[in-house]
């Protein structure tokens, strides 16, 4: 079997360009043609893959006949000895598909583009042809069906898309001016294609619409400031793994440890702040050793100093362990009066320079490495802020300025008051002006409640009933009427305008986008253009960077990377942390500086902080914030070198070749790769007494069986490249007492040996990685999984950019402008509509 | 656990008549196709697992004479009010290879799942699936609720090993909805209150917000039904969801108001998490009572405090802690101490008893339509035994009462889950490392 053997084409795609090192070339071998029977079929990855298409094509052979001719006599030459009418392996007969009907056979057709796009087929053993005529096969092909393309675009047709719990809470957040903490309101969502914004993926339940109603009247009652809001506590929970014994980024200088929360006051009053210290397994408090203070602060003034620790502490801890615990935690005890609105609660050590460090064999930077030990630093493990008690009033909170645009000075004001009050909710919550049926509804709440608790108590119902209203929770986007079956038309402007505001902002749109909508300019292609970068430009575009960025390379799951703390003991979450935010400003900084999307790959420079810059070995650095600084260091450039990617595709105790092979032909090649069949053996431990094998040994054991080798022989030579980082994304050069083996071989044949040399492997072909990136981005966009009619845009986005150097903005101004974007294909009538089903949505 | 509750079959039920939508909701639909008469058979059978730690002085907690007359034993005594309702079950023993008794991890962890736990303090936890969730994934979607699980002592932010060589997940949770997915335990009642009865303090404001829920949900229909004009078949399919679901939650409404929300003595909604334990406790038992009263759920699981608790009970004259009084060393003063603490334990746990004997359902009382469990995956714990384990059933769901059931010594504790899984209709051909249904309740 060949690297490739169990990578079926199942979806169009595209793929890494052969290179000509491909092995097999001279061996003479008969072919065998594979039986490909259904069901294994279907056990088989996906491949996706294509590259440069009509560029390497002259015009000429574009248009002769005779080019179709040469396409025949190759697929003749090198495919039919296998697909063919007889033998129909795979199912293929390409000695009966007809060259002049490429476009009507588009799903057959982008398999052969992916296959010969991947260098897939034919066969390794088999004969192949020169590089040139894999081009140009497929270029021709290509052609074909993205001509076919221009002139019946196919724009596809998400599903009825509900607000994800992030889009939810942005939505709050720009439409009352009111950050909540969506993920203590809404359940989270499933993903799909990578992504949690996928439409089918988000379904309804009554729990769900349960959720969705309470946090409606939670947040009416938090943005209006009710005052019968009753006390209540929330808690915020710090990481045992996070170190407390260093300044963190945002808390007051002079502290060391803990923590800083937003915090929404919901009215004036008074408000209890309580935090617990970090207990042992027993219920020993960590770090009573030494006298401590700890600092409460709102917004960066002092509220209370509580001292503990010390000699008396410790002899108490050591006869009433639980006892003393309570007691030093109800010193971290205060009441304070607060005024309503939004405030940033800070509770740390101060930094006590007499503190010292028991003294251990090997310091370690992480400040608690297990459950077990009560000496060191002590650390914050909760706090909880309670009330109001007393409340005094609703004050004047961001919300309240937001939603009262008027405030009736009689009683006969009150009403027009309200009035404009909704219609302005309502535009915004719907994303588009307000109709008299819904101002109705709506109104009626108001009404209701004002004659049983007066202006504000309706103005509340109003607010709760608009954020309640499907109209606010769906993105609907309705069929004209009279249309054609299956026919693709352009989307109305405010459909455009929240298409928009959900891609680039994950929220809804703002009044400049509505305006813009209502007068018809966002059909404009120069006004749209304006638009895109108005809104890429508004800090609001974070989202892409949280949103996309953050699912897209998988930095979402690092917060469940836990390196074994005996390999690993200084890591911490502070380096989890670092970590995330280091890859997240590189891909801001591309997106603000609009650069070419290829630094995320090759950038010569980065962000870190301290204890990211130890990790590294950068020198010089010194402080808990983050700053540019230039790498020099050739094997840490871009994304391949970022200790977020490294740790979140290792093993809590080793290296994974397997999983960052499987991350970089997923995320950076674009390519499917399917999971292990079930009841794989795993690795097999080293037995006591037994030489350590390497990474590289270990991985070879495994691929002596050749259930496993069938995937691994593509998956690990990739991974292997990276060995010289650890599984913490640390340098070495040696694993289990041997000099680390960095060589490997890319799914194209293409040899590398270590991170330099992949890294130049891929930026040789720049178009693969900006293929599989656009597609990811037109997925987010789109809010569906992409088939293989959708290949012709993503071809046509990424020549598009390809033209700027693949600048962010041409990416993203690609995929706005594009047709699946603009438009959409009315439903057709269901018996056609099923066997149209994408291959991608099958795959769920 | 906090599931949706599952619609599908209603929804094909509706395509099936070609009706989407104003189709009434017919009460043999809810829940959805359970079959009328089962339902009744269940007489909505309440189940619950009430875990305590650091085991217990089994000479004073397994009584010495069997059968019906045996004899309470001093830590026992509390139950005596609900004796006819009561079996004391000896002589069952948590999986453990070997020779191997592992310590307090695996001691919670293998109360209600009938394994051996993966030893590992890392993410790749491996247990089993609980009683308790087995019994949820039977009756649970008949609830808003299919399951609570509830704790006192937070310890969810840790990471690692709680136990030497066991992960923390092990330590904090009895129950597992998969052997892979150890559920979190709730130790807020705050949160539990909200979960159960929504976020109004009294049952007054409570039947007021219902009723104004339900005009919301009238006029949020209207809204959806503007959309349905406007949307295609697919997307026409997705809003008819939507609307299923509100006339679900209506069904839901209609159903508290018919109860009279006043009839539920529920407690006022607790601001935050009490200072002391029997308090705390006390207030995670009455929550439990009241939505086991308001049928909000029929599952639920409580561990009233956590293996290695190092708790002390100066309201009972227990100066030291809870864990280090466990490792008594055979010294009478101090299984003295621990006879006093498994007691309290016991008293807090006849309280809410008595709370399910006083609340009205149906034919009988809550109590009299509850199994419910006590006991712990530890017996002596000077030496961390894993035998005889002290467990305790009551209720109406346990058949015939006031029993002690000795079976054979060392009877895996996977028997009698076998047994109660059957009893809630949900047999299992094997529960861990059972060897056979053991034959305790009927």
């Amino acid at each position: 079997m060949t690297p490739f053997g169990l990578w079926s084409a199942q979806a169009a795609g595209r793929g890494v360009k052969r290179n000509e090192k491909v092995g097999g070339f001279g061996r003479a071998r008969r072919v065998r043609c594979a039986r490909v029977y259904p069901k294994r079929r279907e056990a088989k990855k996906l491949s996706r893959i294509f590259g440069l298409s009509a560029l390497f094509l002259s015009a000429a052979l574009l248009v002769s006949a005779s080019a179709q001719d040469s396409v025949r006599a190759a697929l003749d030459q090198y495919c039919v000895v296998c697909h063919n009418q007889r033998l129909k392996t795979a199912a293929l007969e390409l000695d009966k598909a007809d060259l002049a009907q490429v476009p009507q056979h588009a799903e057959l057709w982008e398999k052969v583009v992916l296959k010969l796009r991947t260098g897939t087929m034919p066969p390794a053993g088999a004969r192949r042809p020169d590089v040139a005529t894999y081009d140009a096969v497929a270029s021709w092909i290509e052609t074909q069906i993205d001509g076919a393309a221009r002139t019946h675009p196919w724009a596809g047709r998400p599903l009825l898309h509900r607000l994800n719990r992030s889009e939810y809470g942005n939505a709050i957040r720009d439409l009352l001016d009111l950050e909540i903490d969506s993920s203590a309101l809404l359940p989270p969502d499933d993903s799909a294609f990578g992504f949690d914004n996928i439409s089918s993926a988000l379904g309804v339940s009554p729990s769900l619409q349960e959720r969705y109603l309470s946090a409606a009247s939670k947040i009416a009652a938090v943005a209006v400031g009710d005052p019968h809001s009753p006390p209540s506590s929330q808690t915020w929970r710090i990481r045992q793994d996070l170190s407390q014994n260093e300044h963190l980024d945002g808390l007051p200088l002079g502290t060391v440890g803990g923590v800083e929360v937003r915090y929404n006051f919901p009215l004036d009053g008074q408000y209890r702040f309580q935090a617990k210290l970090y207990r042992t397994n027993l219920n020993i408090v960590r770090g009573l050793e030494t006298a401590q203070q700890v600092e409460f602060s709102v917004d960066g003034k002092r509220l209370h100093l509580a001292s503990i620790g010390g000699p008396e502490d410790l002899a108490s801890l050591f006869e009433k362990p639980t006892e003393t615990g309570d007691a030093v935690d109800a010193r971290l005890n205060v009441e304070v009066p607060i005024l309503a609105g939004p405030h940033a609660v800070a509770v740390a050590f101060l930094d006590n320079a007499q503190f010292a460090e028991p003294a251990r064999l090997q310091p370690f930077l992480r400040s608690s490495v297990d459950n077990f030990d009560w000496a060191g630093h002590p650390h914050l493990q909760t706090v909880t802020v309670t009330g109001p008690f007393q409340p005094t009033g609703p004050g004047d909170t961001p919300s309240r300025r937001r939603i009262f645009v008027c405030h009736p000075s009689s009683p006969s004001a009150e009403t027009p008051c309200a009035r404009k009050i909704i219609a302005e909710l309502v535009r915004r919550a719907y994303r588009q002006p307000a109709g008299a049926a819904d101002l109705q509804r709506v109104m009626k709440f108001y009404e209701a409640a004002r004659t049983e608790g007066g202006f504000e108590r309706g103005i509340q119902a109003a607010l709760e009933r608009v954020l309640a209203s499907p109209k606010l929770v769906f993105r609907p986007e309705r069929d004209p009427v009279n249309v054609e079956p299956g026919s693709s038309y352009p989307i109305r402007g405010f459909e455009i305008a929240s298409r928009l505001s959900f891609f680039l902002w994950s929220s809804i749109p703002d009044d400049r986008s509505l305006q813009l909508a209502g007068q018809g300019k966002l059909s404009q292609p120069d006004e749209l253009d304006r638009e895109v970068r108005r809104m890429l430009a508004d800090p609001r575009s974070e989202a892409l960077v949280s949103n996309f960025a953050a699912q897209w390379l998988e930095l979402r799951n690092l917060s469940n990377v836990q390196p074994n703390t005996n390999d690993f003991p200084d890591f911490d979450d502070n380096l989890r942390q670092s970590f995330r935010r280091e890859t997240e400003l590189l891909f801001e900084s591309v997106l603000r500086e609009d650069r070419s999307v290829l630094d995320l790959l090759n950038a010569d420079y980065t962000f870190v902080n301290e204890r990211l810059a130890r990790h590294y070995g950068i020198p010089n650095v010194y402080g808990s914030g983050f700053r540019l600084v230039a790498i020099h260091d050739e094997a840490r450039k871009g994304l391949l070198g970022q200790g977020s990617i490294l740790a979140l595709t290792s093993h809590a105790e080793r290296t994974s070749p397997v999983l960052r092979g499987k991350w970089i032909l997923e995320n950076l090649l674009g390519l499917y790769v399917a999971p292990p069949p079930a009841d794989v053996p795993p690795l097999k431990e080293q037995k006591e007494g037994e030489k350590p094998r390497t990474m590289r040994e270990q991985m070879e054991e495994h691929r002596a069986n050749p259930v496993c080798a069938s995937c691994h022989k593509t998956l690990d030579p990739i991974g292997f490249s990276l060995e010289n980082f650890d599984a913490v994304g640390a340098w070495r050069a040696q694993d289990a007492g041997e000099p680390i083996d960095a060589t490997g071989v890319l799914a194209d044949g293409t040899h590398v040996n270590g991170v330099v040399s992949l890294r130049q492997a891929l930026m040789s072909r720049p178009e693969v990685f900006v293929t599989a990136l656009t597609e990811k981005l037109l997925t987010y966009a789109l809010g569906r999984g992409l088939d293989y009619r959708d290949m012709p845009q993503v071809r046509a986005i990424v020549r598009g950019a390809s033209r700027g150097n693949y600048r962010f903005s041409a990416l993203i101004l690609g995929v706005v402008h594009s047709a699946p974007f603009q438009m959409r294909t009315s439903s057709e009538p269901r018996t056609t509509a099923s066997p149209g089903r994408s291959s991608a949505e099958i795959r769920e | 656990m906090f599931v949706s509750k599952k619609v599908l079959p209603r929804r094909r039920f509706l395509k099936g008549t070609g009706a989407l939508i104003g189709l009434p909701l017919l009460d043999a639909m809810v829940p959805a196709f359970t079959p009328q008469a089962k339902a009744q058979a269940l007489q909505n059978l309440r189940f619950g697992a009430v875990y305590f730690p650091n085991g217990a002085i089994m000479q004073q907690f397994t009584p010495k004479t069997f059968g019906a007359d045996f004899e309470l034993t001093p830590i026992l005594q509390p139950l005596a009010p609900f004796r006819d309702h009561l079996i004391v079950v000896t002589n069952l023993t948590r999986s453990h290879p070997g020779s191997q008794v592992g310590d307090h991890a695996v001691s919670a962890a293998g109360f209600l799942t009938g394994v051996w736990p993966k030893r590992t303090e890392a993410e790749d936890v491996l247990a089993n699936t609980t009683i308790d969730q087995i019994v949820a994934q039977k009756i649970g979607q008949e609830t808003p609720l299919p399951s609570l699980e509830l704790a006192t002592e937070d310890f969810t932010g840790y990471v690692g090993g709680c136990s030497p060589g066991f992960s923390c997940a092990y330590m904090n949770t009895i129950s597992w909805s998969s052997p892979t997915t150890p559920l979190p335990m709730e130790i807020n009642p705050r949160a539990v209150f909200e979960r159960l009865f929504g976020d109004s303090g009294n049952s007054g404001e409570r039947l007021a917000r219902l009723r104004r829920e339900s005009g919301l949900l009238d006029s949020i229909s209207e809204d959806a039904r503007d959309l349905e004009r406007e949307l295609g078949p697919r997307d026409r399919a997705r809003l008819g969801d939507y609307l299923d679901n509100i006339r679900e939650i209506e069904r839901r409404i209609q159903h508290s108001e018919a109860r009279g929300a006043a009839e539920i003595a529920t407690p006022d909604a607790p601001i935050g998490t009490p200072d002391s334990f029997e308090e705390h406790a006390s207030l995670m038992f009455d929550l439990t009572a009241a939505a086991f009263q308001a049928d909000v759920t029929r599952v639920f699981t409580f561990m009233m405090s956590r293996e290695l608790s190092q708790r002390t009970y100066p309201q009972i004259g227990v100066g030291e802690q809870h864990h280090s009084v466990s490792h008594h060393q055979n010294r009478p003063e101090k299984m003295a101490q621990m006879v006093k603490i498994n007691t309290y334990y016991i008293q807090l746990y006849a309280r809410f008893l008595e709370k399910l004997r006083s609340a009205p359902d149906g034919d009988g009382s809550v109590l009299d339509h509850s199994l419910l469990v006590y006991g712990a995956g530890m017996a002596d714990s000077n030496g961390h035994a894993t035998d005889p384990l002290p467990v305790i059933l009551t209720g109406g769901g346990v058949g015939r009462g006031s029993r002690h059931v000795q079976l054979p010594v060392r009877t895996p504790i996977g028997n009698l889950w076998m047994n109660i899984a059957g009893k809630f209709g949900a047999p299992v051909p094997s529960f861990g490392d059972s060897t056979g249904k053991a034959d305790v309740v009927s």
